[in-house]
C-alpha cells in the first residue's frame, strides 16, 4: 500500500493535509485533515460579559471576521429580544458584503488564478504584469475598503457593537465607493471569463453533498432564522440535530453528520438553492463538478456588486440624526442563535446567557466543518481512476482549494504528527 | 547590514487567526513592488513554492505556541532565519487564545466532546518565551502600513523605530473628544502603545488594547478612572486581559 501526503495544503486559508491510501496502484482512502491548533473559543468566551463576545470570537478567523462578529451580535441581540435600527442593518449588511467581496477575489484571484495560469502563487503573475492579476488584486481592495469604510477596519472590524454600529460613514466616503462601484459593475462581466472555462479545471465528477444555505429567497440572511437543506426548512435554532455535529479523532474540525447529509454550503450551495442567486452565467455547472464553487464564486460577485450599490444608495439618503443603536436597560438571559452565510458557507453562532449578562454556553458550527465530510468523499469520486502519483496529490490539492476552505475557522484539531515540517508537497511513502 | 534584493521571505504561522498574513495581503496596491525586491520561500497561504532547507533573511513569526510540535517548528525556524519578527498580538503577548480559564485538558474535553484527552497541548506562550527575537510589530491585527515599513526598513539595514507614546497622544494630535471622559467608556487609550493614529477613537469606538501595554504605564490611574466610570473589578481585570495584561 502506498500513502501519498499533500502537506502542507498550499494557498488554502490555515493548515491542513490530505492523505491518499493508494492501493493496487488505485486510490482507495483519502484523509482530509484540518490542523489547526486546538483555541478553544467556546471555552475562553464562558463567563464572559455578553457584550464582549463580539470582538473575541471574530479573533477566529480573519477573512471571516466580519462574519464572526456579525453573527454572534445577531445571536446575542436576538438573545435579548433587541431590535437594531435600520440604518445599523444596512452598515452590517455592507460590511458582510465588503467581506464577500475581498474573501471571493481573494479565493479567485491570489488562491485560484495560480492553477488556472501554472504558476506558484500571484506574484509571480505580478511581476509579469499579468492584467488579469492586476485587476483582480484591485478588485480585492475595493473589497476591503468597503469593509474599511463600514467596519473601521479591514479584519477585526470595530463599527458593529451591541445594539447597532457605533458610527455612520461620512458622505464622502461612501459618494467615493459608489463612484468605484460603477467601474466595477462594468467591467466585471469581462474579468470573470477566465474563472469560466471548462478546460481550466480538472475532469469532475457530479458534486457530493446536499445542498444548505439559509432560508432567505433575497438579500444574505443577516437575520436568518431558518436553513434550507432542499427538501425543507427548519429553524435555525434546531442546527445541532440537522447538522448533528460531533468530534472526530483524527481531525480538529467537529464533524457534521446528520441524517439529511452529508451536506454541502458555500457559493456553489447556494447557487442551488436561493433562487435569486442563480449562476448568472449561461453554463452547465454540473460539468465543472466542486470546480463550480469557483463559477459560482464569480457569479457572486457580480450579484454582490449590484446589491452594494442599492446599500450604499440607501445610506446616502439616509437621516443621519436617527439613533445608530438601540440600548439595553438591562441584560437578560436566554439562548440565541443566529445563522449567515459567510463568504464560504453557513455559519452558526449559538449561546446561553444568565441573568447577569454572563455567557453560560456557547457553540459555533463553521462552513469548513460542514464541508468537511464532502472533501474526502469529493477527492475519491473524482480520482478513482488517476493513478499518476504527481497527478493524485495536485489535483487532490485542488479540489481542496475549491472549496475554498477556512481551516482556521474550522477552529477544532487532531494531534499533529510531525511529518509537517517536512514541508513537502507530495511526499510518498510506502508501506 | 543592508540586504541585497531579491530577499528570502518566510512566514510562518502558529495558533492565531491568519490575520497577520493577511494585513500583508491586504497591501495589494504595494504587492507587485515587494515581488520585485523579496523572493517568497515559505508562505503557504500565498505560494505553493515550498523551501525546506533555504536559508531564509527575514522571518515573520505569527501566532502563539500551543503544542509541542509548534515549538519544535519554531526552533527550526529560528536555526534557518537571520532576522526573526514576531508579528501580531498572538505571537507578542499570546493574545486572546490565552483567555481560556482553569485546566486547558478540561476546555479541550468539553470543547471537543471527550476527544480532547490525546492532544498535547498547552497554554499558549508568546514567541520570545523560547527563542530569540529581532523585532516586533504589534497589533491585533498590525497596521498594514507599519508591516511594508518594517520589511522596506530591514531591507535598508536599519529597523523601524518603536513607538514610545500612547494611543491617547495620538488621540489629541487629532483633535478627537476623549471617549473615557465624555462616554465614561472604557477606552484603554492612555496605557496602549500608539502607532495605529488612534484608528478605533477616531470612530468614536473605545480602545482595546490590541497593540499592547506602553512602557511606564500609568495603569493605577486608569483603574481608578474606570472604577469612577462604573466599571466592576472584573469588568476592568477582562478588559485589560483581553491583549495580555493584568491587574
Amino acid at each position: 500500500m502506498t500513502r501519498l501526503v499533500v502537506d502542507p495544503l498550499t494557498r488554502v486559508e490555515g493548515h491542513g493535509r490530505v492523505e491518499l491510501l493508494l492501493k493496487e496502484g488505485r486510490l482507495h482512502d483519502v484523509k482530509v485533515r484540518l490542523l489547526e491548533s486546538p483555541r478553544l473559543f467556546e471555552s475562553l468566551v464562558v463567563g464572559r460579559r455578553y457584550d464582549e463576545v463580539p470582538d473575541l470570537v471574530c479573533r477566529i478567523c480573519a477573512i471571516c471576521s466580519a462574519a464572526h462578529k456579525l453573527t454572534s451580535l445577531q445571536a446575542l441581540e436576538k438573545l435579548m429580544a433587541i431590535r437594531i435600527p435600520t440604518i445599523a442593518a444596512v452598515l452590517r449588511e455592507l460590511l458582510l458584503l465588503g467581506g464577500h467581496l475581498q474573501s471571493h477575489a481573494l479565493h479567485l484571484f491570489c488562491l485560484i488564478l495560480p492553477d488556472l495560469c501554472g504558476t506558484p502563487d500571484l506574484l509571480v503573475l505580478l511581476q509579469r504584469k499579468e492584467p488579469l492579476a492586476e485587476a483582480g488584486l484591485k478588485l480585492k481592495a475595493f473589497g476591503n475598503r468597503i469593509q474599511e469604510i463600514a467596519g473601521g477596519r479591514v479584519v477585526h472590524p470595530v463599527n458593529p457593537v451591541f445594539g447597532g454600529v457605533a458610527y455612520i460613514p461620512d458622505k464622502q466616503l461612501i459618494d467615493g465607493l459608489s463612484e468605484e462601484l460603477r467601474h466595477w459593475q462594468a467591467c466585471w462581466p469581462d474579468l470573470c471569463q477566465q474563472f469560466l472555462q471548462l478546460s481550466n479545471y480538472p475532469e469532475a465528477s457530479p458534486v457530493i453533498g446536499n445542498p444548505l444555505a439559509t432560508g432567505l429567497q433575497e438579500a444574505f440572511a443577516l437575520n436568518g432564522e431558518s436553513l434550507d437543506y432542499g427538501e425543507e426548512q427548519v429553524d435555525s435554532s434546531e442546527y445541532a440535530q440537522l447538522l448533528g455535529e460531533h468530534s472526530r479523532a483524527d481531525s480538529h474540525a467537529k464533524d457534521s453528520n446528520g441524517q439529511a447529509g452529508p451536506f454541502l454550503t458555500g457559493a456553489l450551495a447556494r447557487a442551488t438553492l436561493v433562487a435569486g442567486r442563480k449562476l448568472r452565467f449561461d453554463m452547465p455547472a454540473e460539468t465543472f463538478g466542486i470546480h463550480g464553487n469557483n463559477l459560482a464564486q464569480a457569479s457572486e460577485i457580480g450579484w454582490t456588486l449590484l446589491r452594494i450599490g442599492q446599500l450604499l444608495e440607501t445610506l446616502r439618503q439616509a437621516d443621519r440624526s436617527e439613533p445608530l443603536r438601540a440600548t439595553l436597560k438591562q441584560a437578560n438571559g436566554g439562548v440565541g442563535t443566529a445563522a449567515t452565510e459567510a463568504p464560504r458557507g453557513l455559519l452558526i453562532h449559538h449561546y446561553v446567557v444568565d441573568e447577569w449578562g454572563k455567557v453560560v454556553a456557547a457553540d459555533i458550527v463553521t462552513p469548513t466543518a460542514i464541508n468537511q465530510r464532502v472533501m474526502a468523499a469529493q477527492i475519491m469520486a473524482d480520482l478513482a481512476n488517476e493513478k499518476d502519483h504527481e497527478r493524485l496529490c495536485k489535483v487532490a490539492e485542488r479540489i481542496v482549494r475549491a472549496y475554498d476552505p477556512c481551516i482556521s475557522c474550522a477552529v477544532h484539531l487532531v494531534k499533529v504528527e510531525n511529518s509537517s515540517e517536512k514541508g513537502l508537497t507530495c511526499q510518498k511513502r510506502s508501506k | 547590514m543592508k540586504l541585497k534584493p531579491p530577499i528570502n521571505l518566510a512566514w510562518i504561522r502558529f495558533t492565531s487567526c491568519s490575520g497577520c498574513q493577511l494585513m500583508l495581503l491586504n497591501c495589494e496596491s504595494s504587492l507587485a513592488e515587494l515581488a520585485r525586491i523579496v523572493a517568497i520561500r515559505d508562505f503557504p497561504l500565498a505560494s505553493s513554492t515550498l523551501a525546506k532547507n533555504a536559508e531564509i533573511d527575514i522571518g515573520l513569526v505569527e501566532g502563539s505556541i500551543t503544542t509541542s510540535s509548534e515549538l519544535e517548528r519554531l526552533l527550526a525556524f529560528r536555526r534557518k532565519v537571520h532576522l526573526l519578527v514576531a508579528v501580531g498580538a498572538c505571537a507578542l503577548t499570546a493574545g486572546v487564545n490565552s483567555l481560556v480559564r482553569g485546566e486547558r485538558r478540561q476546555a479541550m474535553t468539553k470543547v471537543y466532546a471527550g476527544q480532547g484527552d490525546n492532544w498535547n497541548t498547552f497554554p499558549p506562550q508568546p514567541v520570545d518565551h523560547f527563542v530569540k527575537v529581532d523585532g516586533r510589530i504589534p497589533g491585533c491585527p498590525p497596521e498594514p502600513g507599519e508591516l511594508l515599513n518594517s520589511i522596506g526598513t530591514l531591507l535598508n539595514g536599519g529597523w523601524a523605530g518603536h513607538q514610545v507614546m500612547p494611543v491617547c497622544m495620538e488621540c489629541r494630535v487629532n483633535e478627537n473628544p476623549c471617549l473615557l471622559e465624555r462616554d465614561r467608556a472604557p477606552c484603554l487609550g492612555p496605557i496602549t502603545l500608539a502607532g495605529c493614529n488612534a484608528r478605533c477613537p477616531n470612530l468614536g469606538v473605545p480602545c482595546e488594547g490590541c497593540r499592547g501595554v506602553v512602557a511606564e504605564a500609568n495603569r493605577d490611574e486608569l483603574c481608578r478612572l474606570f472604577l469612577a466610570a462604573g466599571l466592576t473589578d472584573q469588568e476592568i481585570n477582562h478588559r485589560l486581559e483581553r491583549f495580555g495584561e493584568t491587574t
